[in-house]
């Protein structure tokens, strides 16, 4: 292969080469290519396969909206595939590798979809792969997703990280092109808090490009000075290799930067992308404009290229399209691209131009084909030639090149993000974005503009009227206005009897006839037909093709392009990795990780956690020898019973309640009585949801006449305060409460068994006699001879006599020391939230597992609390409705098996004895189960149909999942001391 | 009894601790600290009661932290006596409640010329100096945990998180600070008392 880069000129350093690796090929290029452009020096003109033809392809642009050059970057865990090789800047030892072709890019055996094509046109698969029905998932698609595709992701972990992080300012400006670097630069020297953007890896964007000479400087010199000013401003923030992806509410911008993408060997210490949230008080999009492709039989040849892109390439890496090459344009860009080409001393072999006079001015040596149209373009893998019709006459030219630009699409698609369509011009043949009275404004060639002084002009001036909406009238325009020379545009929408397809949607394959297909079949509408031939659908979002393909409709339904409209346009922009989006919330870091006070205490004693939300709770204590955790936990809970246990439940919600009117708060918050609860006493409380279902339990004591506080369940510790605050804020505000999460201002242990007063005695200084310190007794207390202060509360889970010890949290681990050192003749051993379940289920006490929300306070056998005699608390109402008064509800029961060696699982079903498995039958369900080391057993707590009634009935519990069938008794749910005789000792 | 050690121990003793990323030639540009976890008070105002903040900063009790509409978190670097409560509640009256938070909330102190960098990955506050002033402090959420955040000098700073949540935000700003390069403290091992 030849070399296509230019001896001289560009602005690559060829002091610094740079070797890489493509299809396993090593190749070299220069610090400043882009992979396509570096690609293109070294000949390599062919760069993917299409997605569903196979189609040898070529690059078509030198950005962001390339639909051909998609490769696979990188290797191992660094893969990343569908990359396009315009955004890729050249790294050392960079590693490309095609897509989408087997066994190689040069012959790929895909290639033969080419052949079938008559039968693959639109919606082919829809009408084809009908019968048999069940084929669709098995068969067909797994066929058709191998053969259409994409580049394949790695399944090794990435070793690098991205984060996201905020930004504020004045101004942001989307794009550092010429419209975009006076806007900042007008912005910057008021002293207002600029942003200025870039997707590319040099700032400046068609100022890198075009040669057209300015009146004050050349472009190169203006470009340096505003870019040093720029940088010198410390007001100003400069993020190149940043590229804006959607616009959302509140004017605020998502942004993913490339911060070490680019780099051959990434730091670990910074990320290799970072994705901004920028909230923006004004923002200019100086997004620019896409050169839109013309639409003729085989111009999808590697060699046809976009004008602009065959201008950047020549201009910024110095490479050459070809040797002699053919130019079809119906605007000024073509005739630009070919002066360059002809300055660099390249072969123009002929500016093909449809329209019949035009401004713009040609003193080169190219011959000139007015009314010309390019009909076809011929060649493999490699353009060879190209048919021109002139008014009916065809002639062939051999070109290896041809660069085409059909005009300009001003790129819009974040202007649109909330809701505003595209509106068409004709005067501008394109769609233009609407204006907006605040937030956001387009500027220089993204509203349209061409030549780069009235670009430079625009964006000064359109700063200047976003900074003055923000109260900023200090600002003079960093440059002068100047007149647009745009002509009238014209509108070429397709070369008519071309002999080979003419595509339109470059990445997925749609050519003229499939749009023409779907206007015949029904689907002419732009939404439609954009389905109908997935054009628009691919990974570019139809950057190139959507314009075309609507210039297309309208042409063929006979109307305007405006009275199609455009397809809605949505974020992201351009693809954003799935790990920009997931910042550093992966693997560990998924999720915060929250202590208990008492973490290493549990820790040192053997603990296993198990994660419960965000906390990691000791789930039992291991010890030498024991077989298993069921080992264990039996011993936990055996212990006990028996002597005394400690456990870790700081896990629990709590809340201070304060105010006058506390009480009258809590009355009617919870379902059952409060305003008389004394100070110095705790009471079990069971809250409902405004339907009347139970939404949380625990216990509230009142410490003052106007101090309480409350206990909720771990999980639903913050709805709890959040509903409580509701009531507070909106229901009630005349009520004074004030509500202060004290969750983990407390290290709180239960101390529970036989033998746990005679251990808390040591440490407690009060007397804890039954009579000083009855059931239910709540108190602050000093501790250890007055060293610290602390709260008692006699309250039981565990159905033993138990306490609950609260001691500020820096205290906990010490105190809970202290506590295992003074229990430790008497028997005390730890326990874990699994022996908590164990315990609390041959009590018969309820958790989430029963109050699942679908039941009330009668179906968990707590009617009686409800109170009858207040006038209102949350739930009241609702829970008179006749469905939940109705007696054949599931409600609360026991169940253990018939045969004490036989088991049941939670979340078995229950059956009548001798019912058949039908859903008619099922009578309830196993809300909590466990092997009950008390019992010998195992024990379970269910919701069953009329079950209160219908204890000592025989039933089946049935478990399809596991094919598990267990004959059991309905039993009362409590296993334990049904008296409540330890609870009084 | 007695002979029982009851000692105190800091929610981040023993955590991560020293330098990190990369550090460069004139030292690390954020320094990450644990501060003493010896007096913060939540203070809840009553509906109406407008006066409470110049209350409070007047009584000299430590620095008054805006914590949400009528709620504020006043924290000192001392261990203030047991009557000060008292003190507060007589002056205050009716207007005001007082929870105890010492052991509740921990705080964090992030200083340096990148440290408002650092927390801009967590939080969407605009940090720049005229905005967000020395003295001002708000409720925000650091990445998924949620803090007050207060600015406490040009380039310094000081997170307050619940205790539970203080060693995860701890390694969380290390991460988020590893281009910059970082130098942290962590707590002292636990004080008996």
């Amino acid at each position: 292969m030849t070399s296509h880069r230019l001896t001289r000129g560009g602005r690559i350093d060829r002091e610094k080469p740079i070797s890489f690796e493509f299809d396993g090929q090593r190749l070299s290029g220069y610090s400043g290519d882009t992979l396509a452009s570096a690609l293109l020096a070294n000949g390599r003109q062919l760069m993917g396969r299409s997605f569903k033809y196979h189609r040898p392809r070529g690059v078509l642009t030198a950005g962001s909206s390339e639909p051909n050059a998609l490769m696979t970057i990188g290797s191992g865990g660094r893969t990343e595939a569908n990359t396009r090789a315009t955004m890729v800047e050249l790294s050392e030892g960079l590693i490309a590798r095609s897509q989408n072709r087997w066994p190689s890019l040069d012959f790929d055996i895909g290639a033969l979809n080419s052949l079938l094509s008559p039968f693959l046109g639109a919606g082919f698969y829809y009408k084809t792969f009908m019968w048999p029905a069940a084929f669709w998932e098995r068969v067909y698609e797994p066929i058709i997703r191998k053969a259409a595709g994409l580049g394949r992701a790695s399944y090794e972990a990435d070793p690098d990280y991205r984060e996201k992080r905020w930004a504020h300012c004045d101004l942001l400006v989307i794009g550092a092109g010429p419209a975009g670097l006076a806007a900042a630069l007008t912005a910057g020297r008021a002293g207002a808090r600029v942003i200025l953007l870039d997707e590319g890896f040099e700032l400046g964007g068609s100022l890198l490009v075009e040669t057209t000479p300015l009146s004050a400087a050349s472009v190169e010199e203006i470009t340096r000075r505003t870019l040093d000013e720029l940088s010198a401003l410390p007001n100003v923030r400069l993020l190149p290799r940043t590229t804006a992806f959607g616009w959302y509410d509140d004017n605020v911008f998502g942004a993913v930067e490339r911060v070490q993408s680019h780099t051959p060997q990434p730091d670990p210490n910074r990320p290799i992308e970072r994705l901004w949230r920028i909230a923006a008080r004004e923002t200019i999009l100086a997004t620019g404009a896409e050169e839109r492709p013309l639409v003729f039989g085989g111009n999808d040849i590697p060699g046809v290229m976009m004008a602009g892109a065959m201008r950047s390439y020549l201009n910024r890496q110095a490479v050459a399209p070809g040797q002699r090459t053919v130019i079809f344009t119906t605007n000024a860009s073509g005739y630009r691209t070919a002066a360059d080409l002809e300055a660099a001393g390249l072969e123009v072999a002929a500016i093909v131009d449809p329209r019949s006079e035009s401004h713009d001015q040609w003193t080169g040596k190219a011959r000139v084909i007015r009314q010309g149209v390019v009909r076809d373009a011929h060649g493999g893998k490699r353009l060879k030639s190209v048919t021109v019709e002139t008014q009916g006459r065809l002639e062939e030219i051999a070109a290896d090149a041809l660069g085409m630009s059909g005009g300009w699409n001003p790129i819009i698609h974040l202007a649109c993000h909330r809701g505003a369509k595209p509106v068409w011009s004709d005067e501008r043949s394109a769609f233009l974005a609407p204006e907006f009275s605040s937030g956001l404004t387009l500027a220089g060639s993204a509203r349209a503009l061409d030549s780069l002084e009235a670009c430079l002009g625009d964006g000064a001036e359109r700063a200047l009227q976003a900074l003055s909406r923000i109260g900023i009238t200090n600002a003079t325009a960093s440059f002068a206005a100047a007149a647009d020379g745009a002509p009238r545009a014209f509108s070429f929408w397709r070369a008519d009897n071309n002999k080979t397809k003419a595509f339109v949607d470059y990445q997925n394959d749609v050519h003229t006839k499939d749009l023409g297909l779907a206007v015949q079949e029904g689907y002419g509408h732009v939404e439609l037909a954009k389905r109908y031939t997935t054009n628009g659908m691919a990974t570019d979002q139809g950057k190139l093709s959507n314009v075309n393909a609507i210039g297309i409709l309208a042409q063929l339904r006979g109307v305007s392009p405006a009275e199609v409209q455009s397809t809605t346009f949505r974020p992201f922009y351009s693809p954003v990795s799935f790990g920009a989006l997931t910042g550093l919330a992966k693997g560990k870091d998924f999720q915060p990780v929250r202590k208990s006070p008492l973490h290493d205490w549990a820790k040192k004693n053997g603990a296993v956690f198990v994660e419960t939300g965000l906390w990691y709770r000791s789930a039992w204590f291991p010890r030498t020898g024991e077989a298993g955790w069921r080992q264990s936990v039996d011993r936990e809970v055996l212990n006990t019973r028996k002597n005394a246990g400690i456990c870790d439940v700081s896990t629990l919600g709590k809340i201070e309640i304060f105010g006058n009117d506390a009480a009258v708060f809590l009355n009617r918050v919870y379902c059952n009585a409060f305003l008389k609860l004394a100070v110095g006493r705790a009471r079990y409380g069971v809250m409902l949801r405004e339907d009347g279902m139970v939404y949380d339990d625990g216990t509230t004591s009142r410490l003052a006449e106007d101090h309480y506080f409350m206990t909720t369940t771990t999980a639903l510790a913050a709805g709890v305060m959040t509903h409580l605050e509701f009531c507070a804020q909106t229901i009630w505000p005349e009520l004074d409460v004030r509500l202060a999460s004290s969750t983990d201002q407390w290290a709180q242990m239960a101390i529970a068994g036989p033998k746990s007063r005679t251990i808390l005695q040591r440490i407690v200084d009060e007397d804890l006699s039954d009579e000083a310190f009855p059931f239910m007794a709540a108190r602050p207390v000093s501790l250890f001879g007055g060293r610290i202060k602390g709260r008692l509360f006699r309250i039981s889970f565990s159905g033993e006599l138990a306490y609950e010890l609260a001691v500020p949290s820096g205290f906990g681990e010490s105190v809970a020391d202290a506590v295992m050192k003074i229990g430790e003749p008497h028997g005390l051993s730890p326990y874990g939230s699994e022996a908590l379940g164990v315990l609390r289920i041959e009590k018969g006490h309820v958790t989430h597992a029963e109050i699942n929300g679908t039941v009330t306070p009668d179906d968990l056998g707590l009617g009686k609390m409800v109170s009858s005699a207040k006038p209102d608390f949350i739930g009241k109402a609702m829970l008179n409705r006749e469905g939940l008064k109705s007696p054949d509800r599931i409600r609360l029961v026991g169940v253990k098996p018939l045969d004490p060696a036989k088991s049941f699982r939670t979340g078995s079903h229950i059956l009548a004895n001798g019912a058949a498995a039908t859903l008619e039958n099922d009578q309830g369900y196993v809300t909590s189960s466990a092997f009950s080391p008390h019992a010998g057993h195992t024990i379970g707590l269910a919701l069953v149909k009329n079950g209160p009634e219908r204890i000592g009935e025989k039933v089946i519990v049935r478990n399809d999942l596991f094919g598990e069938i267990t004959e059991a008794i309905l039993c009362q749910p409590v296993f334990v001391d049904p008296e409540n005789r330890k609870l009084h000792v | 009894m007695s002979d029982l050690r009851i000692a105190h121990k800091p929610a981040l003793a023993g955590v991560k601790a020293g330098k990190f990323g990369i550090i460069g030639p004139k030292g690390p540009a954020v320094r990450m600290k644990a501060m003493p976890e010896h007096w913060l008070l939540h203070v809840l105002g009553a509906a109406g009661a407008t006066d409470t903040e110049r209350q409070l900063a007047t009584l000299d009790i430590g620095a008054v932290r805006f914590a949400g509409p009528g709620q504020w978190l006043v924290v000192n670097d001392t261990a203030q006596p047991e009557e000060a409560l008292a003190r507060l509640q007589a002056a205050l009256g009716n207007s005001a409640a007082f929870s105890d938070q010492t052991h509740g909330r921990v705080r964090i102190a992030l200083e340096g010329p990148r440290a408002a960098d650092v927390l801009s990955k967590g939080s969407a506050i605009d940090l720049d100096l005229g905005v967000f002033a020395v003295g001002r402090s708000g409720m925000t959420l650091m990445g998924h945990i949620s803090v007050n955040l207060a600015r406490t000098g040009p380039e310094a700073f000081e997170l307050i998180v619940l205790r539970g949540f203080a060693e995860s935000l701890w390694n969380d700003l290390i991460h988020m600070s590893l281009e910059y390069g970082l130098e942290c403290i962590a707590a002292p091992e636990t004080a008996a008392i």
